[in-house]
């Protein structure tokens, strides 16, 4: 966690100082004759100066532990890698991008969900050396769930609600 | 006395109201969709809230706040459910019954352990209701003396509390993430000169991030990554014995029931804090005040009673200033908040004045929940064990195509999917380094608050800062913020401490 706190760290200050500069570039609206208390940049600036106040103690904090030793090697890459937790997260990340972030909009919504209903199944259920029967249940239980959910999902947000699916 | 009876029939009314074959019938199907989310490890209350909002739209109001507010109910009794079998919570707000859940289902008291989950849910419930009752219309009387300068406090104060009893730990990263969500507010067209901030031209983020999107993604993208990246659940425990529970052994423990049915209720109040905190708080008041307090842990029918009483009682307690104030008491009360400004309900200070029967009648919905749960707590067994049975490889996709149209059914933008993806990707690293979500959510909130009172109260005072310091409820409120942020920072601890054993030598020589 202290190598996690010193890259979090790094990263709220430099989003800190990104909002405290941004904010000072916004208008002052002086044209307008606005009361200067007024003005759009005063609460971001104000929010990014408390967190760069945190982000500050969050990385010395860490700095002090050690939690700037980070360790990195291509060994340790490969480790998290291979764990088959982090795997399971990857793909599913991918799998879930992958479908609303670029199959919905693009294909017949139907055919997006039934397709990623179906690869999910079919991907988190495959064993490597499953029989032929086994192969077959599980083409069938993919296939059902991914024409049911499809189906229902379609129907109930398009006739019951009346939204224009993607 | 003419105030109460005044306030029974506003409520006897209310109830009437909903004594219709169609209201009774989404009360039927809701609470029982909701006990499933919560039943379900991987289905928050949050999520299911967020995600059932999608499917009110083209409802009445009244129905759509009734069904959301049985899927809230539902969900955080269902999460006891898994809590007990399976020893993983359905909800974070069921993890303290797991303590005692677990072992007394492991003992072959699996249907006793579920009997006393559904009496402590219940009363908690009904403890909560009588509070909102009680308290809301007082609080939102109250509320009408509140200015830029109390507002812009209680903004803070909400950050800071939710912040810091959300992660006890560290409350550090508590605050921090409460003050990315109201980071996350300034994004979009400001309140006041409507000076578009952090848009750089994108017409989708005019509005700023839509709550429903970020909320489906933070809690229901996330949960999907949660879940399949941990070791799948495996033994599912069988309920050979009775789930109706014994009056007597209920009410044997009644001083527990009212005292976490309190602690519920005040942690429910208390901004964006939420039912696993008033789980633990309730559970570790009942174990210090217990007799048999050796038996805790392994399989205590007081403990368990305990943790589902104070979990329960939250969820009208979290009602309170989501109605009141327009601050949420905790995250799925967020999302229920979001759903009234949705369904042209305005809550807030002038509820009180502008419709105070609605007041009452989200007090009849928590009424028709808790009946809901109540029957179902007593009759649903089998079903829920298969239920419970469903692997996470078909129930996570069905999840996430949920959350993927759920955000996009809003706006029917496609803008809304990417935010529901950022958001999911981004609460799930946040949440693995040990950032709580509640703050986050408050802060997205909470942000159009503390933005337009802080600016407000500054013009009114002419850049004088005495008013934010000095009136009565602001004195208050940052004084309670500040001793909350000393209190976690070990330095000011110590030095707290010697400063009150300088005042009081006689004892501090005692102790020494």
């Amino acid at each position: 966690m202290l190598k996690a706190d010193f890259l979090t760290g790094i990263a709220f200050i430099l989003l800190s100082l990104y909002v405290i500069v941004e904010s000072w570039r916004m208008p002052r609206l002086e044209h307008l004759q606005v009361h200067p208390l007024s003005v759009p940049g005063l609460v971001p600036a104000f929010l990014g100066i408390v967190l760069l106040v945190f982000a500050v103690i969050l990385l010395v904090r860490s700095i002090l532990a050690g939690g700037h030793r980070l360790g990195l090697s291509a060994e340790a890459a490969r480790r998290v890698l291979s764990n088959p937790g982090n795997q399971r997260l990857l793909l599913t990340a991918i799998l879930g991008i992958g479908y609303a972030g670029f199959l919905v909009g693009r294909i017949p919504y139907w055919l997006a969900t039934g397709l990623y209903v179906f690869t999910f199944v079919g991907v988190f259920e495959w064993r490597p050396g499953m029989t032929r029967r086994e192969h077959v249940r599980l083409g069938l239980a993919a296939g059902l769930l991914a024409v049911a959910t499809s189906g229902l999902v379609t129907w109930v947000f398009q006739s019951l609600f009346l939204v224009t699916l993607p | 006395m003419a105030a109460l009876l005044q306030n029974l029939n506003q409520f006897f009314s209310a109830i009437a109201g909903f004594l219709t074959p169609v209201a009774l019938f989404h009360v039927f199907w809701s609470t029982l969709l909701g006990i499933v989310i919560g039943a379900l490890p991987g289905l928050t209350a949050t999520m299911g809230v967020a995600l059932v909002t999608t499917l009110t739209y083209k409802l009445p109001p009244e129905l759509a706040i009734l069904i959301l507010i049985c899927v809230y109910n539902g969900a955080i009794y269902g999460g006891s459910r898994s809590a007990i079998l399976l020893n993983i919570p359905g909800t974070p707000a069921n993890a303290a019954t797991t303590l005692d859940g677990f072992p007394l289902a492991r003992a072959g008291l699996a249907g006793k352990a579920m009997g006393i989950a559904t009496s402590g849910s219940v009363l908690g419930s009904l403890i909560g209701m009588f509070f909102l009752a009680t308290v809301a219309p007082l609080l939102g009387n109250y509320a009408l003396k509140f200015q830029s300068f109390e507002f812009f406090w209680l903004a803070i104060f909400g950050i800071v509390i939710s912040g810091h009893l959300t992660a006890l730990e560290d409350p550090m990263k508590g605050w921090i993430a409460g003050f990315l969500g109201l980071l996350t507010a300034m994004v979009g067209q400001e309140g006041i000169h409507a000076y578009e901030r952090f848009t750089y031209g994108t017409t989708e983020l005019l509005g700023g991030f839509a709550l429903i999107p970020a909320m489906v993604g933070a809690f229901g993208f996330a949960e999907v990554l949660t879940v399949m990246r941990s070791p799948a659940a495996e033994v599912v425990q069988e309920a050979r014995d009775s789930i109706i529970p014994r009056l007597g052994e209920v009410f044997r423990y009644w001083r527990t029931i009212i005292r976490s049915g309190l602690i519920g209720t005040i942690i429910g109040i208390i901004p964006g804090v939420g039912e696993d905190i008033a789980a633990w708080v309730s559970y570790a008041a009942a174990r210090r005040k217990s007799p048999e307090r050796e038996k805790f842990g392994k399989g205590s029918v007081e403990g368990l009673m305990a943790a589902e009483t104070g979990n329960n009682a939250c969820v009208p307690g979290a009602i309170i200033p989501a109605l009141t104030l327009a601050i949420p008491g905790s995250a799925p009360a967020a999302v229920l908040l979001a759903a009234m400004f949705i369904h042209g309900v305005r809550p807030g200070p002038m509820i009180m004045v502008e419709s105070p029967q609605f007041v009452y009648q989200v007090v009849a919905m928590v009424f028709f929940s808790t009946l809901g749960v109540l029957i179902y707590g007593l009759t649903l067994t089998r079903f829920l064990l298969w239920v419970l049975a469903v692997p996470r490889t078909r129930l996570m996709p069905v999840v996430f195509v949920l959350c993927a149209i759920g955000s996009y059914a809003i706006t029917q933008r496609t803008f809304d999917i990417w935010v529901m993806i950022g958001f999911g990707l981004f609460g799930y690293v946040l949440r693995e380094m040990k950032y709580p979500m509640a703050p986050l959510v408050l802060g997205i909130i909470l942000g159009d608050i503390l933005d337009k009172n802080l600016r407000r109260g500054l013009v009114l005072s002419d850049g004088d800062l005495t008013p934010f310091f000095t009136r009565p409820i602001s004195l208050v409120l940052w004084l309670i913020t500040l001793s909350s942020i000393l209190l976690s920072i070990e330095p000011a601890r110590q030095a707290l401490r010697r400063g009150a054993q300088a005042i009081r030598p006689g004892r501090a020589r005692r102790e020494a």
